[in-house]
This record gives structure tokens, C-alpha cells and sequence, in this order.
């Protein structure tokens, strides 16, 4: 559990005002899922990580929520030595039993890894937040359902054709499944399990 | 730190831990519309009556930037409300008023205001008892199997039970609903004249029940029904009367006794709607 004092950066500046404005966007993102929001209350982030996937970490995790890192991630010492020191997460080893998994794009592995959550508890699940090269809201992918008054476009860059599959499918499971949110530097964007997908092909 | 704010306490008086564990129960919630999501922590220790759910979820969601509204009954103008308004005013440094259209979140016990509700307000019910099943079952594990498996029947029977003996649905309050086609959901003790307002609004609704320490949410533009028969269809309470306020002959009345032989009037239980349409009354735009 060593953190590492050369590779500790500072987090918010005003940790209690810094962390509501955060919540507030990622309740507007999973509130209206495809809207694209923009977090910048910190002004850098440990190497490895999106500036709003950093705010994301600081504004949810705890000692209270496991967190699994995808590999790039987990052997990052910026990243784990910041996470430890500012959050106190445990950083564990199988999906899972993840409460939060962070994970670079090319990294991921199948959604079925993750804890979907279970039918008398289906909020028990794995919270996934997705570092991705690029988001906009160019007709890509067609979004409906709640938090949606007629349909959104939306196109999340980078992400495998497995996991794009994957989520689109895993809507039939409902109410289990993974509530996503996907990062690129300041650009924040939620889907939760509750928004059907329909891809242009 | 805003200045306004009291020295000595937390900022909206809720420790960061806490607040971090009922954020994340309200993200779960809105990802499952209808669902109540269980929170861990200790209770808020508030004076009875304030609803502590509504309280930890208007504290963990309060920010500088917000202008807060409370209402009790329809009213701005209760003992709770104001001390409650006064509490956040004091605790956070926000802004508070009494106009719908000006507040970003507005902490509601009994009521829904009647002025159509916007995209960017989050409106945020005080619930008492959050499970709708629970008259029907009291366990615990065996509301959520029924949750889980969609098992309603029950609930249908008892509204059924209602027309049997009434020749209508007597139940006015803590009407049941659907929301999104899944979860059945208690609306909290509004009348159910409220109901439809629920369905499609524009605003977020968060449900705090702070003695079960439930959080659910129902995110804008989401289907909520209320349930009912083909034959005896829902329908909500009207009135012959108009406000004696303002005249309006759609918005939920209360009947006010307003002498000692017991001569009665009503009006608007939404204060603020009264005055606005007063306001109007006398200056037309
Ligand atoms: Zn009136």
C-alpha cells in the first residue's frame, strides 16, 4: 500500500465545493444520458488519467468503494500513489467485486466481467468510468429512453467492438447491468443501463 | 468558503463521507428509475418533522450556485418550511425564494407545484414510508422478491378492494405508480391529483426516506402511470369550488374554515401559484 510522495499531485482546490460541482455534473450526465458535460476544477491529473475521470475519483470514491484499475492503470504508480492518498480506495484485482472500475478504452475486458448486480439488489453493481479518446455528439449512436424527451446522438471513440456489442445487448437484462461514464479530458458523458442503443452501421 | 455560511458546521451541515454515500445512492437510483436504492450512515439528527431523508438528499445536492424552495403542503410559508429554508440559508449560504420558476431545487413534503416544472430544477420529495408493498407485506426480503419479480397482483387487489366497496378507487394519497414500465413506486404522500404530473416532467425528482434509508429517483422524461383498471380508469380529484384567492378552477384546493360558524372557503394549496396568478391578475403582461 506504499504511496509514492514524488508522483502525488494536489486534487481540488476547494475539496467541498469542487466535489458538489462535479456531482452535480455527473447527476446532469446520468440524468441525461449522452449530454455532454465539462468538469475542470482540477488543473492537472496524475499522468494516465483524464482530467475528468480524476474529478470523478475524487468526487466518489472512498474507503468505502473498491476500485479495480485496468492494467495500463494498475501498474501506473501516478495513478495509484494519487488514488491512495486522496480517496483511500482499496485497489483490488477481480472485476467482480469492483464498486467503481476505471478503465482505459483498448483495455477493457468483457462487460459479463463486472458485477452486474442482482435481482432483489440490482444497484449493487460495478460503476464503470471508461477513458476514451473522443466524444461528440455526431450520429453515431442513437440514444432513447428515460432522461431522453425524444433521442440523442452520441459517438464515444475507441471503444472494442466487443464491449459496444456487449452494452447494446446487455439492455435485454434490465434491471441488472453497468451504469457507464466515459471521460476525455475535461468531457464528461453518462449511459446508464436504463438507455437503449441503436447503432448506425 | 461563502461568507454567509455558519462557522463551525460542514457546509450544508452533512459531513463530506456522508454526502459521498448518499451522491453515489442517487446516481444508482437514477440509473434504475422506481428502485429503492439502500443507503448505509448514520441518520441526520434534525428536528422530527423536517424529513431527514429529504434533508440528507437536498444536503448532498446543494451547491452555491442553487436558489432553494421548500414547501410543505403546497405552502412556502409553514413553520418547517421556513426553518428548513432558513437551515440551508445559514448552513450552505444559498439563496432561497418562494417562486417556482426561480428555484434549482425546491424540497417538497405532500405536494407538487402546480406550475409546470423545467429541464435543469431537480425537485426533491420528503418520503415517510418508501415502500409501496409494505401495508401489503412487511418483510423486507419478501417486498423485494416481489420488486424483483414484478409480483403487483397484490397491489391491484387492494385498489380493486377500493371499487368493491366504494364503486371507485378511494385512495387519494401515496397513490401507487409505474414508473418506466418496471418498478411500482410510492409517490410519497401526495394527493394523487399530483400523479400526473410525475409522468414526462422535465425536472429531476429525487425521494428521500431518511428513517429506511431509501433513495430512489425518477430521471426527467420518464413514463410514470399510475395504476388502475380498464374498467374504473384513474382519475383525480376535482372540485365544484374555484380559489377564492385567485379564481383558478385547476389546482388542488384546501377548504379553510374561515369563521367561528364554521363558513367555509377555498383556495390554492400552492401558495406561490395563488400569488403569481394574482400578480398576473393585477398586471397583465
Ligand atoms: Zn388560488
Amino acid at each position: 500500500m506504499a504511496v509514492i510522495s514524488n508522483t502525488l499531485i494536489a486534487g481540488f482546490n476547494d475539496p467541498v465545493q469542487d466535489a458538489q460541482q462535479v456531482f452535480r455534473a455527473a447527476l446532469k450526465a446520468m440524468s441525461e444520458p449522452g449530454t455532454l458535460m465539462a468538469c475542470s476544477f482540477t488543473k492537472e491529473a496524475p499522468e494516465g488519467l483524464d482530467n475528468s475521470s480524476w474529478q470523478l475519483a475524487l468526487t466518489l470514491f472512498d474507503a468505502d468503494t473498491k476500485v479495480w484499475l485496468s492494467p495500463a492503470l494498475a501498474q501506473n504508480d501516478a495513478v495509484i500513489s494519487n488514488l491512495r492518498f486522496h480517496c483511500q480506495c482499496p485497489l483490488i484485482d477481480n472485476t467482480a467485486e469492483a464498486d467503481f472500475a476505471l478503465c482505459n478504452a483498448d483495455e477493457l475486458p468483457f462487460l459479463a466481467d463486472f458485477n452486474w448486480g442482482n435481482a432483489e439488489y440490482p444497484d449493487q453493481s460495478t460503476s464503470l468510468i471508461v477513458q476514451v479518446p473522443a466524444i461528440s455528439d455526431e450520429p453515431f449512436w442513437t440514444l432513447t429512453g428515460p432522461g431522453i424527451e425524444t433521442q440523442r446522438s452520441l459517438r464515444i471513440a475507441g471503444l472494442p467492438e466487443h464491449f459496444r456489442a456487449d452494452l447494446i445487448r446487455s439492455r435485454q437484462r434490465f434491471p441488472l447491468g453497468i451504469d457507464t461514464f466515459y471521460c476525455c479530458g475535461d468531457q464528461l458523458v453518462a449511459l446508464p443501463r436504463t438507455t437503449q442503443i441503436e447503432e448506425a452501421c | 468558503m461563502n461568507a454567509a455560511t455558519a462557522t463551525g458546521y460542514n457546509f450544508a451541515y452533512l459531513d463530506e463521507q456522508s454526502k459521498r454515500m448518499i451522491r453515489r445512492a442517487i446516481l444508482k437510483g437514477v440509473a434504475i428509475p422506481g428502485y429503492q436504492v439502500p443507503f448505509g450512515g448514520r441518520e441526520m439528527p434534525l428536528p422530527h418533522g423536517w424529513g431527514t431523508g429529504g434533508m440528507q438528499v437536498t444536503a448532498s445536492v446543494i451547491g452555491e450556485a442553487d436558489r432553494l424552495k421548500v414547501i410543505d403542503q403546497g405552502a412556502d410559508d409553514t413553520t418547517n418550511a421556513v426553518s428548513i429554508r432558513r437551515f440551508f440559508a445559514s448552513t450552505a449560504g444559498v439563496e432561497t425564494t418562494e417562486q417556482t420558476a426561480d428555484a434549482t431545487l425546491i424540497q417538497t413534503r405532500h405536494r407538487i407545484p402546480e406550475r409546470a416544472l423545467q429541464e435543469n430544477q431537480i425537485l426533491i420529495y420528503q418520503v415517510p414510508i418508501p415502500e409501496p408493498l409494505r401495508f401489503i407485506e412487511p418483510r423486507e426480503s419478501e417486498t423485494r422478491k416481489m420488486h424483483a419479480l414484478s409480483e403487483y397482483g397484490a397491489m391491484q387487489v387492494k385498489l380493486y378492494e377500493d371499487v368493491a366497496r366504494f364503486g371507485h378507487i378511494a385512495t387519494s394519497y401515496d397513490y401507487p405508480v409505474m414508473v418506466n414500465g418496471r418498478y411500482m413506486m410510492d409517490p410519497s404522500p401526495i394527493p394523487k391529483f399530483d400523479n400526473p404530473k410525475m409522468d414526462m416532467m422535465p425536472a429531476l425528482q429525487l425521494f428521500g426516506a431518511g428513517f429506511e434509508k431509501r433513495i430512489y429517483a425518477v430521471p426527467p422524461y420518464t413514463k410514470v402511470e399510475s395504476l388502475d383498471f380498464d374498467d374504473y380508469p384513474f382519475e383525480v380529484q376535482s372540485w365544484e369550488e374555484n380559489c377564492s384567492i385567485c379564481g383558478s378552477n385547476h389546482s388542488f384546493l384546501d377548504e379553510v374554515i374561515i369563521d367561528d360558524a364554521g363558513s367555509k372557503m377555498f383556495v390554492c394549496s400552492d401558495t406561490d401559484y395563488c400569488r403569481e396568478r394574482v400578480a398576473q391578475q393585477e398586471n397583465p403582461a
